[in-house]
């Protein structure tokens, strides 16, 4: 018997999402709370139906250090969990993937998934340099000061002279999903951009300019997981279901990764997910992908098996990724218009998938579906993590 | 162009009480390392049981569960195998001019470094073939770099 048919089938019956951006006016617990509230609101319970709490934080900017316990107690969860989990950038699907757990396995009927992040109470230089240690500091940061756009724009680098991806692709992804983030009343960004503007904007690592690169932002997203029992018991209406799981990870040490043009973690996360699911990459018709700088976006095309390695510039230039491409990617906005708040930022991905899923975006956001099948890809570092879900109806 | 219509919520705030850390972090397992830098030299460790070449150094191999592995100087001679320039400087390195950090390959193994003798990044090129150093950029630190051969 597979694994995976001694699992309960798990869905996601609510989910919230904060306003993103710079949210000087909330402390974390307070910024977590506005999406746990809308959470538990979307699946119609309240904290007594929770049975385990998983809370996502990297909490590396923030001045609470040990933040899962403060987040919890404010948001009426004092006595349930809380599970901490950290996986960098990918700490939202990281958590999510422990709630499902919890109650795939029979722990719990009811789990609640979220993901927080303050990321602007200090400056951006400290900013920078927390994340450039972040995976591994004494062997490259100590010596060399990467930062966290300088170690993409070395995959940006490789991709260019081996494909010939161009500084142009990399600003259509930027352009595509400023458009989308401007009609996204919870992103970061709400505003379009040409391609000119983003070739224009000042470099940060080149080839990656401020326009290339996702925001430093603040944000809270959470989801509700119920077992199939629990669902059906509940009577919600329009469960969507967690079709497959997929991770893996890299080494954190860049001199010792095999090539700079993809992200193996990636491809080896979503080959797990895709058989998980029992789908291949040509079912996804909607997928928010982890766009922390746009070559990111680019790499995740080919990683995912939305196109061939090296063809991911032309898919993008092609419209294959628009609203209504081939995969409508990042109808969110992304990371990249959105706002990139750490451990927000994949479950933000589930909220935006099942809101797609559901139908339940407004017109020039809601991608067209035919079967019913979404995908969340969320990077940790460098590809030093990767996870990846399938979302259906 | 449109609006740029941005969420920028700004209210009252307290300072936290500033926490400043600074590590002591132990070379003693790769103390071989430091010395040969010291001497301009780029080591790595090799197991003496599988062979495998490790860059960054370790003392263990974690395949022949075995320990105090071997040191070897790594070839000075290598080819870029990618590279970027940071503009957006870290803390700790905001003194620095813009800085090109490059990805060599030197055939057993591939190192991290600052390029230097480029001025404009435009003109670094994959593949082009360089000289493998080190030089103190400032005093007490120590860089890999390299330079067009």
């Amino acid at each position: 018997m597979d694994r995976a048919e001694t699992m309960r089938r798990v869905a996601v019956i609510g989910v919230g999402h904060s306003t993103f951006g710079v949210r000087g006016d909330v402390t974390l617990q307070e910024l977590a709370w506005e999406a746990i509230a809308e959470a538990l609101k979307d699946a119609g319970l309240t904290q007594r139906d929770v049975e385990v709490s998983v809370v996502g934080v990297v909490g590396t900017r923030e001045y609470e250090l040990m933040p899962a316990v403060p987040v919890n107690d404010y948001a009426g969860l004092t006595h349930v969990g809380p599970i901490r989990v950290e996986a960098a950038c990918a700490t939202g699907l990281a958590a999510l993937t422990t709630a499902h757990n919890y109650v795939a396995s029979g722990m719990a009927d009811i789990a609640l998934a979220v993901g927080v992040e303050k990321m602007t109470e200090v400056d951006t230089a400290t900013s920078l340099a927390v994340g450039g240690r972040a995976g591994n500091y004494l062997w490259e940061f100590h010596f060399v000061g990467t930062t966290m756009p300088a170690q993409y724009a070395l995959y940006a680098s490789a991709h260019m002279a081996r494909f010939g991806t161009t500084e142009e692709h990399m600003a259509l992804v930027a352009v595509k999903n400023h458009r989308h983030a401007a009609r996204n009343p919870k992103a970061h960004f709400q505003y379009e951009v040409t391609v000119e503007e983003v070739l224009g904007s000042r470099p940060v690592a080149w080839p990656i300019k401020l326009l290339d690169s996702s925001p430093i932002s603040d944000g809270a997203a959470a989801a509700v997981l119920a077992s199939e029992d629990a669902a059906r018991k509940l009577g919600i209406d329009t469960p969507v279901w967690i079709g497959g799981i997929g991770y893996s990870s890299e080494t954190p040490n860049m001199v010792r990764r095999p090539h700079y043009v993809g992200l193996e973690a990636t491809v080896r996360a979503a080959a797990m997910a895709y058989k998980r699911a029992g789908i291949s990459p040509t079912d996804v018709e909607v997928a928010e992908v982890h766009d922390a700088f746009t070559i990111a976006e680019i790499m995740a095309y080919e990683d995912l098996g939305f196109v061939e390695k090296g063809k991911g510039g032309k898919f993008v230039a092609e419209g294959q990724s628009d609203l209504g491409g081939k995969v409508s990617v990042n109808v969110s906005g992304g990371l990249k218009g959105k706002g990139h708040p750490l451990a927000a930022t994949g479950l933000s991905m589930v909220y935006e998938i099942v809101k797609q899923l559901r139908e339940e975006r407004e017109r020039g956001r809601q991608a067209p579906l035919k079967r019913y099948v979404g995908l969340a890809h969320n990077v940790a570092g460098i590809g030093h993590q990767a996870y990846v879900v399938v979302l259906r109806r | 162009m449109s609006e740029k219509r941005t969420v920028k919520r700004q209210g009252p705030t307290i300072d936290s009480i500033p926490l400043i850390y600074r590590h002591k972090i132990p070379i003693s397992k790769t103390h071989k390392f430091w010395q040969g830098l010291a001497e301009g030299r780029i080591r790595a460790t090799r197991c003496g049981t599988c062979g495998s070449i490790y860059f960054p150094p370790q003392d263990d191999c974690p395949k022949c569960m075995v320990s105090g592995l071997e040191w070897i100087d790594l070839p000075n001679r290598g080819t870029i195998e990618t590279y970027t320039k940071v503009y957006a400087k870290p803390q700790g390195y905001e003194h620095f001019d813009p800085y090109i950090v490059a990805i060599a390959n030197v055939g057993t193994a591939r190192i991290i470094g600052w390029l230097l003798g480029v001025d404009d990044e435009k003109n670094v090129r994959v593949g082009m073939t360089v000289e493998v150093g080190v030089v103190e950029v400032e005093q007490g630190k120590l860089v890999p770099v390299f330079r067009p051969a």
